[in-house]
């Protein structure tokens, strides 16, 4: 009998949890802040790097790159199975061709040929053109490494402000487009 | 008698950190692979943990290359420039607190820096380092 009532206590649980699950991958709604708070993705993501917002790539893009995690940008990113699912649903629930999103992002997806599917949020045309005017060395300056740190210069990039107003670029100022 | 003694262990049976349950588990794997396995050892470990090797990315790097060069402060990605929290559990409780994460990053990191897994004697002495520090 106490077995029992354990058991039934213990699915119990578990579709509670199920449940939430679910819920907790729907899409955001647009008001709401771009600040990535999922604690998986930014555990298993956000080690290495910035835990940029999904809706930079689209589905296609994210689906690449959940399947090639042992090469991700040359270093091994891979994760337990159980994990890796629940990383790509909340990819995919939250790309960039999925949700409305608004300003900058928007324009990054515009900016995408359908026939391609872009690993590097740095080989979107939009970023591309966005970023042509700055030199390579403050890039690759020891304050800021490399594209894929975007919180070197945009200083509310976790948040998902890129606007002009918040950029500080390392050893050259703000920058006036 | 033998029930008292038992209840004595239990708890410390429940007790065992996940860093020392795993790090038995190496050392039964590395009798395997080495059969006068005499325990892990922290000068290898730091062997490892320092010399430089042609890397996944093509470039030679060591652990010391993003980690820092002490434990107790914090590392930097080279690739990336995100900031590394410390890796020594002195100055960082959360470092080595959990088995997945362990499990994880040794697996990454030993194909970031030696394009292959490290073997149960090589985990082992690299973990006991750390610890050291």
């Amino acid at each position: 009998m106490k077995k029992t009532v354990i058991m039934m206590l213990g699915s119990m649980v578990l579709c509670a949890n199920l449940a939430a699950g679910e819920e907790h991958y729907e899409h955001r709604k647009k008001s709401e802040k771009m600040t990535e708070t999922d604690p998986l993705y930014v555990s298993e993501c956000a080690g290495c790097h910035m835990a940029y917002q999904p809706a930079f790539l689209p589905k296609r893009s994210w689906k690449k790159m959940m399947l090639t995690l042992e090469d991700h940008f040359g270093v091994d990113a891979t994760m337990e199975k159980e994990d890796e699912v629940k990383i790509k649903k909340y990819l995919l629930a939250n790309a960039g061709d999925v949700k409305r999103v608004g300003g900058e992002f928007a324009e990054f997806m515009r900016s995408i040929p359908s026939n391609e599917t872009p690993l590097s949020i740095s080989k979107i045309p939009k970023f591309v053109k966005e970023h042509r005017e700055i030199e390579k060395r403050l890039v690759t300056q020891k304050e800021v490494r490399s594209w894929a740190n975007c919180a070197a210069c945009h200083t509310k990039a976790e948040s998902g402000n890129y606007s002009e107003r918040s950029i500080f670029i390392p050893n050259y100022g703000k920058w006036d487009d | 008698m033998k029930s008292v003694l038992l209840m004595l262990a239990f708890p410390f049976v429940l007790l065992a950190s996940p860093i020392e349950s795993y790090m038995q588990a190496l050392a039964v794997q590395a009798k395997i692979e080495v059969p006068n396995f005499k325990g892990f050892s922290v000068q290898r470990g730091e062997k490892i943990f320092t010399s430089k090797h042609i890397g996944k990315k093509g470039k030679k790097i060591s652990c010391v290359s993003c980690h820092g060069n002490d434990l107790r402060k914090s590392g930097e990605n080279i690739f990336t420039g995100k900031v590394i929290e410390p890796l020594s559990p002195t100055a960082n409780p959360k470092r080595l607190s959990k088995l997945k994460d362990i499990k994880k990053w040794l697996r990454r990191n030993f194909k970031d820096v030696y394009k292959r897994e490290g073997t149960a004697v090589e985990k082992g002495d690299v973990l006991r380092y750390i610890q050291s520090k």
